[in-house]
């Protein structure tokens, strides 16, 4: 299959690959998998307790293209938004701008999924009251 | 796309005008080829939809169908039966490869009851906790990242033989997980096989959320197994 040139770039040069220290109280670690596939993904972010903007992002794949793209995509645009701001982030948005077939979507969700789970884990440890979203999936 | 079981409807032979069910590759009355049937691939060989099939009888078929469409017989035989009989060999050799091996069959049979499996999986129960194994997904992330650093150290001189020997054992654990999946499946066989709807669903159930468990364990075994080379 072909990838788009959206995503061989983010494949070759995937921004922000790393970890960040999972005890801080200012990280959130989110750990998702994809059953479709048996792909695993980390997405993991830093946020600034008096503004909850997300000042660092991290991600760590162990799967297709796609979800390397998708994670590094994701990386890259909740970086600077407030939480509640990269929870407007959207599977189809990533789908859209890498270009991504049919197969794929689900590599996307990965990415969506990651993204919540990483806000949910900041929002627990800091006694944030989870929204109506991330409530419904938990 | 996967058709629904017991839709195999009659249709006219091309050759004697009589009806037959469109599953079948000859035509019962004039023995003539037909057309690749849009049937499910048990009844290509004549079975029963079972998750616990008769193996014997299926490589039975197999043998005896794929010695009716050998190219041979057909040397002389119109264009379109020519045609057929290759479609018809596809088909078969399709249908075989996936009924004869266990997960392959179970993967199967509940996609044509409707289960998301794989990568036709929309979505729409993806949020269903039951299906993401979640204490599983620590330990697979946490093993690849070991793999990973197992693959630096071998690209850049010895490595430790720590790591070596955790892997080895993380190995040895996930195919005995894997075994304990295997298992789990074919007790699930008889259920969904003999129940009726209702036990029928909860084995279904069940099956795909082990199914999913097993696709992260094969995947990892896979990947130890390929970059220690045992
Ligand atoms: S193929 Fe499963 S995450 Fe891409
Ligand atoms: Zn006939």
């Amino acid at each position: 299959m072909a990838y788009s040139d959206k995503v061989v770039d983010h494949y070759n040069n995937p921004r922000n690959v790393g970890t960040l220290d999972k005890s801080s109280a200012e990280v959130g670690t989110g750990l998702v998998g994809a059953p479709e596939c048996g792909d695993v993904m980390r997405l993991q972010i830093r946020v600034n307790p008096e503004t909850q903007v997300i000042e660092e992002a991290k991600f760590k794949t162990f799967g297709c293209g796609s979800a390397i793209a998708s994670s590094s995509l994701a990386t890259e645009w909740i970086k600077g938004r407030t939480v509640e701001d990269a929870l407007e982030i959207k599977n189809t948005d990533i789908v859209k701008e890498l270009s991504l077939p049919p197969v794929k979507i689900h590599c996307s969700v990965l990415a969506e999924d990651a993204i919540r789970a990483a806000i949910g884990d900041w929002k627990k440890k800091n006694g944030v009251a989870e929204t109506a979203t991330a409530e419904a999936k938990a | 796309m996967l058709k629904v079981i017991d839709s195999a409807v009659p249709v006219a032979c091309w050759s004697c005008s009589v009806a037959h069910n469109d599953a079948t590759l000859f035509c019962p009355h004039c023995s003539k080829i037909q057309p690749p049937p849009g049937s499910d691939f048990f009844s290509v060989f004549g079975l029963a939809p079972r998750l616990n099939l008769d193996l014997p009888e299926l490589e039975h078929e197999f043998h005896r169908l794929s010695r009716k469409l050998h190219p041979d017989r057909f040397a002389r035989a119109g264009e379109n039966e020519k045609q057929w009989s290759l479609a018809d060999t596809a088909l078969l050799n399709d249908a075989y490869r996936t009924l004869k091996d266990p997960i392959h069959r179970t993967e199967y049979l509940l996609k044509l009851h409707g289960a998301e499996i794989g990568e036709e999986h929309s979505g729409k129960d993806r949020k269903d906790p039951s299906r993401v194994p979640a204490d599983l997904l620590e330990e697979v992330f946490e093993l690849n990242m070991q793999l990973e650093e197992m693959r630096m150290e071998r690209a850049t001189g010895e490595p430790d033989p720590e790591l070596q020997a955790s892997l080895e054992q993380a190995k040895r654990k996930f195919d005995g997980l894997l075994d304990e999946v295997d298992q789990d499946l074919r007790a699930q066989w008889q259920a969904w096989d003999e129940g009726d709807i209702a036990v029928r669903q909860a084995a279904q159930k069940t099956m795909v959320a082990l199914l999913d468990r097993r696709r992260y364990l094969s995947n990892l075994v896979r990947d130890v197994t390929e970059t220690l080379g045992v």
